[in-house]
């Protein structure tokens, strides 16, 4: 049954498009903005079209004021935007929150406002027909930044795992060592999922690594977005120019060695031996034990909780 | 349609005089969520309500378990034909009582329920050979005698332990005998080295016992089979790892396994139903 928008204040839709069975891929803000940076580059590759928002009143606060001459002139919010690309049979919708809406000012959303912001979207996504949903973040691994990123997905449903198991370069929690198909996906790039499984409607989430050392820099992982990009415009059928990923990756590459080699040299020590990690399955041994893998996640967060503490 | 309580109401069930019941997801041995798909199946029970989880439960996120991302709910199936209302339900993290609340609301003002059924397992260190037990808890004098003629134990003593806290089930039938709504919560006790793999033969012990207590006519030949099949894998594992063999023996003979090998007979059948598939 579609939703009928026309009771729900809270979506604003400039337009209707006709779309065939779309396809929607959501993201919020997370680690790195890896899903932010994903859907952001399919929306300008796509030159996808805007076509509604979630109003903000009832989530956010306001973000910015303009003043001039004493007067106010503007108050901003954060947006929630709804973008089409048509792309015979292959029709598209995105979705891009500006800030995920929490309700004790933490970043990733929690409670009943996140629920309702999951519940408008999938409202706008079944308005549409939208057939498949994806959702992407970050999945902070025990990796080396000179290494591909591998995306992790998790499906909503036990009948994707089939189909999950043949995209490139992806991995099932349960092909991950220490996790044995258990996890959480924080946020609302996770709870759309749940929200659609309760819906009926199929969803996956697309993760890309990043490496446990620069989860808390304030930078972005390109290449990560560029992992879940190859994935989804594979999915797609269409050909996607990643070149100015490749840039930006370039750009962010010459921070991340500043930052690699103020790490002290022991630590740094263990982190460089996560550039010859081979990718075990779960049965193998890896090249890092579970203990020895868990001491490098330890000195690691000693490491940014003393740099904290030194300003 | 949700108005302005946690409850959606899809449409009026048609009931009025039904019997109400419950299982909960994360039961041990996945007793409750079994049960309950069972008699949705069997019976061809159809949705007609569900409490909305945003009251109760944290919702930062999903959780994922075994590759897929979970989500909670609670959802209210009816069958007509046997004036019968099944709730398959995530156990709530939060505000158990309004949670409990909206539960009898439901069956009350919705279903003109008259009695609660709650099923849930508990942890025994029996063989698998030996009979399930049935235990039960009334929550009114009349509903314990009422069950006097099937075959369960009916003057359970517990109290609960320092440290612990009571269960939802016990919660639900204090909330429902405040409201004099007779309940009984039903208990079955699985061998803990069974309960990974989902206990076919505590299934058919609380779904014998509703069958005749709500007469429901279900044939239980499918089930049946599957007990079968438990038994031949159980007896597989036993005769390919002589200490399996060693320990359900002892179990069979009322021994005591030590914390060790209670660990140890767990490992090896999970050993085995993982090389099984």
């Amino acid at each position: 049954m579609k939703p009928d928008l026309g009771s729900v204040m809270a979506i604003r839709l400039y337009k209707e498009p006709l779309l065939e069975s779309p396809i929607l891929i959501a993201s919020w803000p997370g680690i790195a903005n890896i899903g932010i940076i994903v859907v952001d580059t399919l929306k300008r590759m796509l030159e996808a079209e805007e076509f509604g928002e979630i109003e903000p009143w009832d989530f956010f606060y306001p973000k910015q004021v303009l003043i001039r001459k004493g007067i106010l002139e503007r108050v901003e919010f954060p947006s929630s935007k709804f973008y089409f690309k048509r792309m015979a049979g292959k029709d598209v919708m995105l979705f891009i929150g500006q800030e995920q809406p929490t309700e004790e000012g933490g970043i990733y959303a929690q409670g009943t406002e996140a629920y309702g912001m999951a519940n408008l979207v999938m409202d706008v996504a079944q308005r549409f027909g939208c057939r498949r949903l994806y959702t992407s973040g970050a999945a902070v691994a025990l990796t080396h930044h000179s290494m591909k990123p591998r995306v992790w997905a998790v499906p909503n449903h036990g009948d994707l795992i089939h189909e999950v198991r043949e995209y490139e370069n992806t991995v099932l929690m349960s092909d991950i060592e220490g996790r044995a198909g258990h996890g959480n996906i924080t946020g609302l790039n996770g709870l759309l999922l749940g929200v659609a499984r309760k819906r009926g409607l199929e969803a996956v989430c697309l993760m890309g690594e990043i490496p446990v050392y620069l989860q808390g820099l304030p930078l972005s992982y390109p290449r990560a977005s560029k992992a879940v990009l190859e994935v989804i415009s594979h999915r797609l059928g269409v050909e996607i120019d990643l070149s100015e990923l490749d840039e930006l990756d370039r750009k962010v590459e010459k921070r991340i060695e500043e930052f690699y080699q103020q790490i002290p040299l022991e630590i740094r020590g263990q982190l460089d031996r996560l550039r010859h990690v081979a990718y075990a399955q779960p049965t193998e041994p890896g090249p890092i034990t579970e203990e020895e893998g868990k001491k490098i996640m330890e000195d690691v967060e000693r490491f940014f909780k003393k740099r904290g503490e030194g300003g | 349609m949700r108005q302005g309580g946690p409850v959606t109401l899809y449409r009026e069930p048609g009931l009025s005089r039904s019997c109400l019941v419950l299982g909960w997801r994360e039961d041990l041995g996945g007793l409750g969520l079994r049960t309950t798909n069972y008699l949705i199946r069997k019976l061809d029970a159809k949705e007609f309500a569900e409490i909305e989880p945003d009251d109760f439960f944290a919702l930062g996120g999903v959780a994922v378990e075994d590759n897929i991302a979970q989500f909670p709910d609670s959802k209210f199936y009816v069958c007509p034909e046997h004036e019968l209302v099944v709730l398959q339900s995530s156990s709530p993290a939060a505000e158990w009582h309004r949670f409990l609340d909206s539960v009898l609301d439901v069956a009350v003002h919705h279903c003109g329920t008259r009695e609660l059924y709650m099923l849930g397992a508990m942890v025994s260190l029996d063989a698998h050979t030996a009979p399930r037990q049935l235990l039960s808890v009334a929550n009114l004098a009349e509903m314990k005698e009422s069950l006097s003629q099937y075959d369960l134990a009916r003057d359970m003593d517990y109290q609960t332990a320092p440290g612990q806290r009571p269960t939802l089930n016990s919660f639900l039938l204090w909330v429902a005998k405040e409201r004099h709504i007779p309940g009984v919560s039903l208990w079955v006790p699985i061998p803990f080295y069974v309960a990974a793999m989902g206990d076919a033969g505590a299934q058919k012990r609380v779904l014998s016992f509703l069958n005749e207590r709500l007469d429901l006519e279900i044939n239980f030949s499918d089930l049946d089979r599957q007990i079968r099949q438990q038994n031949e894998q159980l007896a597989g594992a036993r005769s390919r790892y002589p200490q399996v063999d060693d320990y359900i023996g002892r179990l069979e003979n009322n021994l005591t396994l030590s914390d060790e090998e209670n660990g140890e007979l767990l490992k090896k059948i999970e050993e085995f139903l993982g090389e099984e598939g």
